[in-house]
């Protein structure tokens, strides 16, 4: 299994990065950007699968609180009813898991990569040399040069910008897929993840050499760039609820204009509320994960029935039939 | 109830992915060669072995029976430490052999210091730099001329007052870490540098006598002083000689090597026995570099530094097996195999081999036979 995995994974990203740096003047640091990139480019279909499963199970929440109440007392029509909707709109439970488990060993991969490749002491540089091709580029590399910006990348980051930086950028990244939930259980469920991740992953950059917590720091960055461009910032715009950006008031113009709905729709800024008498729970509401940025992160609520469109989310939308 | 069903399968695969992850780094994170350890070679002076421990400990050996004692441990910087294998050891790790002079033994630190220690009682006589620490020092300590030198992984070659410590003359900077233990030869500072070069020295002053040119790799390489030429490997996988006078290029090896030259080779009768991490002993003319016969392959990385005992050469590979190459027909008889990872150059003295292994253990072997005479174990407590 372990040459296995060195030789289809873990050799090749190695090598890659070496004749990586080669081409980016040496630089390290810059290395480990690029090739943050370049991977996460490679696994662009993936994350794009990851993200629309994701937004499509949050879409679904309404439809399910919805069968929640109204089979409340028959649990076993509840699941098949629940097992019929998945079906029906063609979303599995586990698909936004199944793209996160490929992506995982790519991960492990650059890691281990990249704490090899910085081969800081004696054994590692002897150790890094089972790894290599017999390419003369890769052998006149080494070994790299770990200083980058303020940085050594081979050490921590004494000054600790690094491991704050992973901190915060994956807390973002954290708040813009976390759906707002009026569920007490699943409120303080998503809010300890939405913390327990960062807060680890500060204290392993705290731990770890420099050069992992670049990677981390461009992952997330480019997460949530990828993020922004797919579903908007999500759940990070609660904060600037009633006082929506410009961005959103475009957009949610054309919401309006598009649904023909009322015109003060066009210009509340804020949530499209529904009076309902499920409003109480705050889950009876229908909307694709597009629309969570207009909600400014409260509860996203809307006439059902009525399809938005907008050009952003066209192609992003889960089917529904 | 499907749907919390569902979440709570959710919620499983969710921490069993962050347990994956978490264990996934915190694993591949120990993987060999991010904490360093330490592979000291043994030197023999008058009856007593000395050696650097994993422990950070300078180790007295009697090589009659293998009584031993430790000095106290080398303290670490301060700057190691942390989670995840990264640069915490137990001890300070050494990996230079340490080198005798007159009644005192001088060892270098990973932690970027050097010490002289009396040879008998193993007490500190002196540490340099008196306070703080220069950069991790991987090259060993060589005296010659009253003075210790050693190369830093600041790219600096240093000369010691070897009784007081003092800086004998400013420490000369070259373009990258050494790693590699310098040679004096006739009043003169061989080193080589991560710069890809190797630079000679006038060994009173410190002034630069020549640099060659850059090789196609760092090297690692402690030069070989044989005959008025300088040998050396580089990463770039070929074997160099370059004249001792003023560094000009003799040859260059005509075969590109599987992987580096790590360990120092072995010159006998004219000819230059180069072992490679590719598992191979190449064997060249050291006038002409040509390869005389094919290389002679032991199967895994050589990394320890061989000896040569009576006209055979000594060799231990990776795994932890020693052979015999017998220089009069090159050819090789497994002498011993002491299962255990073995990077620490190997020690000689009175037909006995003293291996040093990643599992702190001592092995005194006959070079004849590869019968064992005796092994001791070096951990402490």
């Amino acid at each position: 299994m372990g040459a296995v995995w060195d030789t289809i994974i873990f050799q090749p990203m190695l090598n890659s990065l070496i004749v990586l740096c080669s081409v980016l003047f040496s630089n390290f640091g810059l290395t480990i950007i690029a090739l943050t990139i370049i991977i996460r480019g490679l696994m662009y279909p993936l994350t794009i699968r990851q993200l629309r499963s994701t937004k499509a199970m949050q879409s679904l929440q309404p439809r399910l609180a919805e069968l929640r109440k109204k089979y409340a007392k028959d649990k076993q029509k509840l699941a098949k009813e629940q097992m019929q909707m998945y079906k029906e709109s063609g979303i599995s439970p586990l698909g936004c898991l199944v793209p996160m488990l490929i992506q995982m060993p790519i991960w492990i991969a650059l890691y281990q990569s990249i704490m090899l490749v910085l081969a800081v002491t004696p054994e590692g540089l002897l150790n890094l040399s089972n790894y290599l091709y017999s390419w003369p580029v890769v052998h006149s590399m080494l070994p790299l040069d770990s200083q980058f910006l303020w940085l050594n990348l081979a050490l921590r980051d004494g000054l600790l910008i690094l491991p704050i930086l992973v901190g915060a950028t994956m807390w973002v990244q954290q708040k813009m897929v976390t759906p707002a939930v009026a569920d007490p259980k699943q409120k303080s469920m998503s809010g300890m993840m939405l913390w327990m991740m960062p807060l680890l992953f500060t204290f392993l950059s705290l731990q770890f050499p420099s050069g992992l917590a670049l990677y981390w720091v461009s992952s997330n960055v480019i997460s949530i760039v990828i993020q922004y461009f797919v579903a908007g910032w999500g759940g990070l715009v609660k904060s600037t609820a009633g006082r929506p950006t410009g961005r959103d008031k475009g957009y949610k113009k054309r919401i309006a204009q598009i649904e023909g709905g009322p015109s003060e729709y066009a210009d509340v800024g804020a949530d499209i509320v529904e009076p309902s008498s499920t409003q109480g729970e705050g889950l009876d509401y229908e909307e694709s994960g597009d629309e969570r940025q207009d909600r400014g992160g409260g509860s996203p609520t809307r006439p059902r029935g009525i399809r938005r469109q907008s050009r952003r989310s066209k192609g992003h939308r889960p089917k529904r039939r | 109830m499907w749907v919390k069903h569902n979440k709570k399968l959710l919620g499983k695969i969710l921490l069993l992915l962050v347990i994956l992850l978490v264990g996934g780094l915190a694993t591949s994170g120990c993987i060999r060669g991010l904490r360093p350890i330490g592979w000291s070679g043994g030197l023999v002076a008058d009856g007593t072995l000395f050696l650097g421990s994993v422990e950070g400990r300078l180790v007295a050996v009697s090589v009659a029976d293998g009584a031993h004692q430790w000095s106290e441990p080398l303290l670490a910087s301060g700057s190691t430490g942390g989670f995840g294998c990264v640069a915490a050891s137990a001890g300070v790790a050494i990996y230079g052999t340490p080198a005798v002079a007159g009644d005192l033994v001088y060892i270098s630190g990973y932690n970027g210091k050097i010490y002289a220690f009396d040879s008998s009682s193993l007490q500190k006589r002196w540490v340099y730099p008196p306070e703080g620490n220069l950069q991790p020092i991987v090259s060993g300590p060589v005296v010659a001329l009253g003075k210790v030198y050693f190369g830093g992984s600041d790219g600096k070659v240093y000369a010691l007052n070897a009784d007081t410590g003092v800086e004998a003359w400013e420490p000369f900077q070259t373009g990258d870490k050494i790693w590699s233990t310098p040679v004096i030869d006739d009043g003169t500072v061989y080193i080589s540098s991560f710069d890809k070069k190797v630079y000679a020295l006038n060994a009173t002053t410190g002034k630069k006598k020549w640099e060659t040119a850059e090789t196609g790799g760092a090297i690692a390489f402690t030069p070989l002083v044989y005959n008025n030429t300088v040998y050396f490997g580089s990463f770039d996988r070929y074997l160099y000689a370059v004249d001792a006078t003023d560094g000009s290029l003799k040859w260059k090896s005509e075969v590109e090597a599987g992987s580096w030259f790590w360990a120092k080779p072995v010159i006998y009768n004219n000819t230059v026995y180069a072992p490679c991490l590719d598992g191979k002993v190449y064997v060249l003319d050291a006038e002409s570099g040509h390869e005389l016969i094919d290389a002679i392959d032991l199967g895994s990385p050589i990394s320890s530094s061989p000896v040569l005992v009576d006209g055979s050469i000594i060799i231990a590979s990776g795994e932890g097996r020693v052979y015999s190459l017998d220089t009069a027909n090159n050819q090789v008889k497994p002498l011993a195999d002491v299962e255990e990872r073995i990077d620490a150059p190997l020690c000689v003295s009175n037909g006995v081999v003293y291996v040093h292994t990643e599992a702190q253990t001592l092995h005194a072997l006959n070079a004849q036979t590869g019968v064992r005479l005796w092994d001791i174990s070096l951990i402490s407590e």
